[in-house]
């Protein structure tokens, strides 16, 4: 009984998309979620040895600011977690050490933003450091979560059921998110987030159109949102697997 | 992922799933209540900060003549076909 | 001291986008709000990370 799912994008972008899934289950949409927010692994700064550091800030703080810079994640199997990738940065002042000054020593993991400022360095100022980046999940740390501002909303249906009393006064009728009208998806954005731009002098009706969630989901730049989605289901789906085979036992 | 059984009888099972949060324990529980021959299924699990019993601990019931192992074997395989035919729907959009 | 790499809130990257807003809103003339959506900072937990940020190593720098 291999269930009956339709996906249709409403918005597609290398790091932002919306999309929206009709016939899922609340509880394994919110799985989806929640699997994109803290299980699917990333590469992220963990550990920096200074070797010189003459700048205004301290070394953690600085290995802090190093650890939340979004580097690239090499494709599913090349790497497994707690593997490591070495990135060496040597900037003198004056300046500004950027993320982009990273040279790494494997051309699959390197910065994805290239013009994050991590130090101004004053005129004989000397930052030199070698950082280990590992793979790790969203749940040990913010810095390993490649999903930004991930979540769902219901897909809202809107219907004209009439024309609005004469003497009724005009009221900002606000809904986020999608709607649907007549099996066309609206991005709500498109008038305003407000009903009477669309619908003036009219009265409808707005539902929650069951088991049809819109997703919002943003990249901080690790891979593309296609990416993050298939590796969140698939980590779903391996522990299924794992429950499976555990138990056939 | 560890399993250990803390209560069993001919209908009724409670076994600890080490290692797994919500996410995995309610897209589970969802999946078992689908069945008809399950005829309760919940999870059971305290935030880390309670300091006790951290792992969630799944409990299924189920009707006359079923057991509950069959039945939650069978609950892990919808989730797994739940998760290949998303990827499908999402691949081909 | 410096901007923060990410969004407190959201966790989205905003550091890349501090030396441009700041030259053309905080030192230029032009519309913050305008630069901001340009930048593509469009919720408003990344926005005030950029609106209200201060860079200090310009004054913390002396005292080494």
């Amino acid at each position: 009984m291999a269930p009956a799912y339709d996906v249709e994008f409403v918005e597609r972008e290398e790091r932002k998309a919306r999309f929206l899934v009709r016939g899922v289950t609340p509880a394994f949409a919110n799985g989806i979620r929640r699997a994109m927010v803290a299980d699917v692994p990333t590469m992220a700064i963990d550990e920096v040895r200074f070797i010189e550091n003459s700048s205004v800030m301290f070394d953690e703080q600085i290995a802090l600011r190093m650890g939340l810079i979004p580097l690239t994640t090499p494709p599913e199997g090349e790497f497994v977690e707690g593997d490591t990738v070495t990135l060496a940065i040597d900037v003198e002042g004056p300046g500004t050490a950027y993320s982009g000054d990273f040279v790494s020593s494997d051309e699959l993991v390197k910065p994805a933003d290239l013009n994050v400022p991590i130090i101004d360095l004053k005129d004989g100022q000397r930052l030199e450091a070698e950082a280990d980046a590992a793979m790790d999940r969203g749940k040990s740390h913010a810095r390993h979560q490649g999903g930004v501002a991930v979540g769902y909303r219901h897909l809202q249906r809107v219907e004209v059921v009439g024309d609005r009393d004469q003497f009724e006064d005009e009221e900002p009728h606000i809904v986020r998110g999608v709607i649907e009208d007549d099996g066309e998806l609206v991005p709500t954005s498109e008038f305003d987030h407000d009903l009477t731009v669309r619908y003036p002098g009219k009265e409808v009706r707005i539902e929650d159109v069951p088991n049809a969630f819109v997703f919002h989901v943003e990249t901080d730049g690790s891979f593309s949102v296609e990416e993050l989605v298939t590796r969140a289901i698939d980590s779903l789906e391996q522990r299924a697997r794992e429950l499976e085979d555990a138990v056939q036992l | 992922m560890e399993l250990r059984v803390t209560e069993s009888s001919e209908n009724e099972l409670s076994i600890e799933i080490g290692g797994e949060d919500h996410t995995f324990m309610n897209v589970l529980k969802g999946a078992l209540l689908e069945h008809d021959d399950v005829s309760a299924a919940t999870y059971d699990m305290n935030p880390e900060q309670s300091g006790g019993q951290t792992d969630p601990i799944l409990t299924v019931k189920t009707i006359d003549g079923v057991d509950p192992l069959d039945a939650l074997e069978a609950g892990a395989a919808t989730v797994r076909e739940k998760t290949s035919a998303l990827r499908e729907a999402f691949e081909a959009a | 001291m410096m901007v923060p790499v990410r969004c407190f809130t959201c966790g989205n990257v905003v550091g890349e986008h501090w030396e441009e807003f700041d030259t053309r809103a905080k030192e230029g003339e032009e519309d913050p709000q305008e630069v901001l959506d340009e930048l593509g900072v469009e919720r408003y937990c990344c926005r005030r990370m950029l609106v209200s940020h201060t860079d200090l190593v310009d004054v913390v720098s002396p005292y080494q």
